[in-house]
């Protein structure tokens, strides 16, 4: 099968909180000032609303490039937010609490489709691996195929 | 007397054993003789018929000593030899009892280093890429998982081969469905615990897992992130489960491509984990500064290396856990077996090659 050709991922309607690519390097430390001014909740929230597919893991985490890379191959191109240590405990809180507690702790890399948690690694291997992922994948708006 | 001794010798010749004859033969020699120097000759001349005819005539010597006693002189030469003689078989003895000795010392050490290697091969194979280990002082601790581990994948390897054994026997014998299922299922559940097991190894000492050495030469030739892999293995499994329905063959394709796409991404997600590492042990001046921050990092990054081993075996579970899904019962006895001699085949190639015959260095 041909890999099908990435769907580029949509821009946020307001541009208060950044997002890096794969490709770029957008120094993270303004949006992180700009998530702390405008209460981050929020802007997690939107993130995750506002995307089909978003990653957030921790910085230079080689298991959220597995996660890229494998839902690329898909022919998704999901947005990655990157977490700095020190913000990590923050940003766990407030996805759990996007989550409302649901599955426990949350665990980096953090994969939120369709606006909710879906799980790990371990979870979007285990759905791919059994041919259940990419129907979510479409359910969302994440893959046109 | 020449001819007293020529029928001594004549005697002798035949085979003829008569020691009193002889002896006082010899007796009558030395008496009737009263020089010296003439019976000396004599027994010289004896000595030398002695020495041609067969080592019999040493028995001869002993019963002789008796009448030996009786002659007034008795050939000193004679008294000396048999001292010599008795002083050869004591000796004789007694290095006879140091050698016996020597080899019951030699055979409980062996018994010992035998043992010695017995343990230390557990962890000797550990220990060998392992130097750095003892440099910090921590061989006890870091060993004695890799120990247990090695010790259960040898029980885990025989109830394999047994489980294979069963399932080559049960369907020959064409048993019932139900039955078939539960020896399936104790097929996978096998594979769950091996799993468990290299999951602990890993927590132990990932780069041990992460370099087979638990496995033989040809298995690990295969290696991928510390075992197999899964897109490979399906197409080893595909021609031995025909006949498939359509339905069938078109999931095993798509799961082939998923373990591959699956693959793929855990192969770049190492190949950054390398690359990261690297920079990390090489960072700031080589030649100038201290290499303990930059070590001390690099052992982070170390900990991720667990993460890709725990998820490329997550990986395989999953696969095997689909193909069950996919196939029937008899197809997934079938598979498993298929799978356990392909492996046994790997393991007997390993043997081939480590025994074949090889030039004289």
């Amino acid at each position: 099968m041909q890999e099908a050709i990435p769907y580029k991922s949509w821009q946020p309607l307001h541009t208060r909180a950044h997002f890096i690519n794969n490709n770029t390097n957008i120094p993270q430390l303004v949006s992180s000032k700009a998530l702390k001014a405008e209460g981050s909740e929020n802007i997690m929230l939107n993130m995750v609303a506002e995307n089909a597919v978003i990653v957030i893991a921790r910085r230079g985490c080689c298991m959220s490039h597995v996660v890229k890379r494998l839902l690329l191959g898909l022919g998704v191109n999901p947005a990655v937010y990157e977490v700095d240590e020190k913000d990590e405990v923050g940003v766990v809180k407030e996805l759990e609490m996007i989550s409302n507690g649901k599955d426990g702790k949350v665990q980096f890399p953090a994969v939120f489709i369709g606006g909710r948690l879906f799980g790990g690694l371990d979870r979007v291997m285990a759905t791919h691996i059994s041919g259940e992922l990419v129907p979510i994948l479409k359910e969302a708006g994440a893959l046109w195929l | 007397m020449n001819t007293t001794s020529a029928q001594f010798v004549t005697t002798r010749r035949i085979g003829v054993y008569e020691p009193i004859h002889q002896i006082s033969t010899w007796g009558e020699n030395f008496k009737s003789n009263s020089n010296l120097n003439t019976s000396s000759s004599l027994i010289l001349e004896d000595t030398k018929l002695d020495n041609q005819s067969e080592d019999a005539s040493h028995g001869t010597m002993a019963p002789s000593n008796q009448y030996d006693q009786e002659a007034s002189k008795p050939a000193d030469k004679v008294l000396r030899r048999l001292a010599q003689n008795r002083e050869a078989a004591r000796k004789s003895r007694l290095r006879k009892k140091a050698y016996v000795q020597q080899l019951e010392t030699s055979r409980l050490k062996l018994i010992q280093l035998e043992q010695e290697l017995e343990r230390a091969r557990h962890q000797g194979l550990y220990m060998a890429g392992g130097l750095d280990a003892s440099h910090l002082g921590f061989p006890g601790t870091v060993n004695s998982g890799i120990t247990a581990f090695e010790m259960e994948y040898g029980h885990w390897m025989e109830e394999q081969n047994k489980q294979i054994g069963d399932l080559r026997t049960a369907l020959n014998a064409h048993i019932s469905d139900v039955e078939l299922r539960m020896l399936v299922e104790n097929g996978l559940e096998h594979y769950t615990k091996f799993f468990r097991m290299k999951g602990s190894a890993a927590s132990a000492d990932v780069f041990y897992v992460m370099s087979g050495m638990w496995k033989t030469s040809a298995e690990r030739f295969f290696s991928w992130i510390g075992g197999f892999r899964p897109s490979d293995l399906l197409k080893v499994l595909l021609p031995q489960l025909d006949p498939m329905t359509e339905q069938q063959l078109m999931e095993v394709y798509n799961l082939q491509q998923s373990c591959q796409q699956a693959e793929d991404a855990l192969t770049q997600g190492m190949e950054k984990l390398t690359l990261t590492l690297a920079e990390t042990v090489a960072a700031g001046r080589l030649v100038e500064d201290s290499y303990l921050p930059h070590v001390a990092s690099a052992m982070d990054k170390l900990e991720s290396l667990v993460g890709f081993v725990n998820q490329a075996d997550h990986l395989r579970q999953e696969a095997l856990q689909q193909m069950y899904r996919i196939l029937t019962v008899r197809q997934a006895a079938r598979g498993l077996l298929a799978l356990g001699e392909y492996f046994q085949r790997l393991r007997a190639l390993s043997s081939l090659w480590a025994t074949r015959p090889r030039e004289p260095a």
